[in-house]
């Protein structure tokens, strides 16, 4: 079993909120290099608190969180926000957007240098869209969009992925293609993943480690141990059906409630 | 007179006019085009009022100070209030717009009523647009804004475009969003409060969205979008003034509306284009 050293996130005993809200209390779970984790629970349950947290946006109200063993320390994310967040007006190119992933590495004044943007061009190559790179941001498709964000935060060259609801409102072949993307550099890369979906069976046939986020309550575990059907009947309060067809776990909800 | 004397007597007797106006177009149209995009165009009616408001204040016989401080602190507390409302998100957007909106046109008419009659001309002036009399100081008060808020703004362009296109990654990459929205505020409650002062509220607004949604409409890629802003913004000055003389109009008004006419050619072109 890996020390708690080298866990590349640590939570200990932390608890979130805004103000007197406290969205999760005492969770601890820990982030190992180059794991694949997803994070799956019922709407307004405090999954986007917890990645805030991890983002470093929100601070805890209680607890300690570590990077490396290091409270001080921070992670180089690259985050990629719900697609539908972004709505912008300005007519930004596929490479305005995918530079930006940069700028966290030049900080407040210096301008994009010439290797920002060979990382740009390369972040854009892994996603296979290096022939969209001076088409509209605004005019692409909601899988093209989201490769887009993807490759942005690939630019930044993080220590870890961080996807929110990555296939949100995608049709059957985008969603597969996404995630079949991120399978991708975690298993070639090594690149730690942490994905947020509501998508139970995207999530099953992709992690190796779930944490299950309900409000006031938390359990961190593996596929199986997460995803079996008296657990999800009880978070979800449907009765739910749990299988595997040809390789490929099934989630399904039956649709009348206990 | 011809159109040479006219051009003429512009320049030779009221250049402030002019350079102010151009001055004041620059700066609000590449400010305006953050304005659009961020969808945040009722701020620069609100903060026109709230300066306004700040001129009438500084009338007032207890204050009696020059009212261009008086539209600067105006508008610089209220951009610092609601910036911080308009991010905490307690109440929506537009009803803390609305808000302030109506209570700086209250205010204004209120302390208006105490001012003696001599200030009161002087802020139908600034209201009507009556541009002709810009006096040199403040002309040079408006240029040493200009150049302050354009170098923070190049300066800074990454910070402003990353947290304008998408505030919470920018944030996850080392650029605190809450706090260079309050500084966008900022320049936009500077600006607009020493612009008002020297061409009046309807000009500063109009020069705030209609540049910005001129070059939107025909800019293929983000950074041509603030020179064709700045390009919309130079023509309408100089025309509107020529305009303003040979129709007896008031200046600030009829350059707005020459922008407007502008940006409706501009539309027709780009269905034409599309």
């Amino acid at each position: 079993m890996k020390s708690q050293a080298q866990a590349l996130v640590q939570f200990e005993n932390v608890t979130l909120g805004y103000r007197r809200n406290v969205i999760a209390k005492e969770i601890s779970f820990s982030i190992e290099e180059g794991e694949f984790v997803g994070i799956v629970g019922p709407n307004g349950s405090g999954k986007t608190t917890i990645v805030r947290a991890i983002l470093g946006i929100l601070k805890p109200q209680r607890g300690d969180i570590r990077v490396r063993g290091r409270s001080s320390e921070r992670l180089r994310i690259g985050y990629v926000p719900q697609r539908d967040s972004i709505d912008p007006i300005m007519p930004f190119t596929v490479s305005d957007v995918v530079i930006m992933g940069r700028y966290g590495r030049l900080g407040m004044i210096r301008r994009p240098t010439s290797k920002d943007r060979a990382a740009a061009i390369e972040a854009l190559k892994h996603v296979d869209l290096l022939d969209q790179a001076a088409s509209s941001y605004r005019d692409l498709s909601g899988g093209q969009k989201q490769r887009t964000l993807i490759a942005r935060a690939l630019a930044a060259e993080p220590d870890m992925l961080i996807l929110d609801e990555p296939t949100n409102g995608m049709d059957l072949a985008s969603r597969t293609a996404i995630m079949e993307l991120i399978k991708h550099f975690h298993a070639e890369h090594g690149m730690t993943v942490l994905m947020v979906s509501h998508l139970l069976s995207d999530v099953a046939n992709y992690v190796k480690k779930i944490m299950l986020v309900e409000p006031q309550f938390f359990q961190v575990g593996s596929v199986e141990e997460i995803l079996s059907e008296a657990n999800l009947t009880r978070v979800y309060d449907l009765p739910v059906m749990v299988g595997e067809w040809m390789g490929t776990k099934v989630i399904i909800a039956r649709g009348k409630r206990v | 007179m011809s159109d040479f004397e006219i051009f003429r007597t512009i320049v030779t007797e009221f250049p402030y006019a002019l350079l102010g106006s151009l001055v004041a177009a620059l700066l609000c149209a590449y400010l305006g085009v953050y304005v659009v995009s961020k969808r945040v165009v009722f701020v620069g009616a609100t903060l026109t009022q709230v300066a306004v408001a700040g001129i009438a204040f500084s009338h007032l016989p207890f204050a009696d100070f020059e009212p261009l401080y008086g539209s600067i602190v105006f508008t610089v507390l209220v951009t610092l209030l609601f910036a911080w409302m308009l991010q905490s998100k307690s109440v929506p957007r537009d009803t803390v717009l609305g808000a302030s909106f109506v209570a700086a046109i209250a205010l204004r008419i209120l302390m208006i009523q105490k001012s003696a009659a001599a200030e009161v001309s002087e802020i139908d002036a600034i209201l009507k647009g009556d541009i002709l009399f810009v006096t040199a100081q403040q002309f040079h008060l408006l240029l040493g804004v200009f150049i302050v808020l354009m170098l923070i703004h190049l300066v800074f362009y990454k910070a402003f475009i990353f947290v304008s296109f998408d505030a919470e990654t920018a944030t996850t990459q080392g650029f605190n969003s809450r706090v260079w929205e309050m500084v966008f505020y900022l320049t936009v409650g500077v600006a607009v409060s020493v612009a008002t002062r020297v061409v009046g509220d309807v000009f500063v607004f109009g020069f705030l969205v209609i540049p910005a949604a001129g070059a939107i409409l025909t800019a293929r890629k983000v950074k041509n979008i603030f020179l064709l802003a700045i390009l919309y913004a130079a023509i309408p000055p100089v025309i509107g003034l020529y305009l303003a003389f040979k129709l007896d109009l008031p200046a600030g008004p009829t350059t707005v509306t020459t922008g407007l006419v502008l940006l409706l050619v501009t539309w027709i072109l780009s269905r034409f284009k599309h």
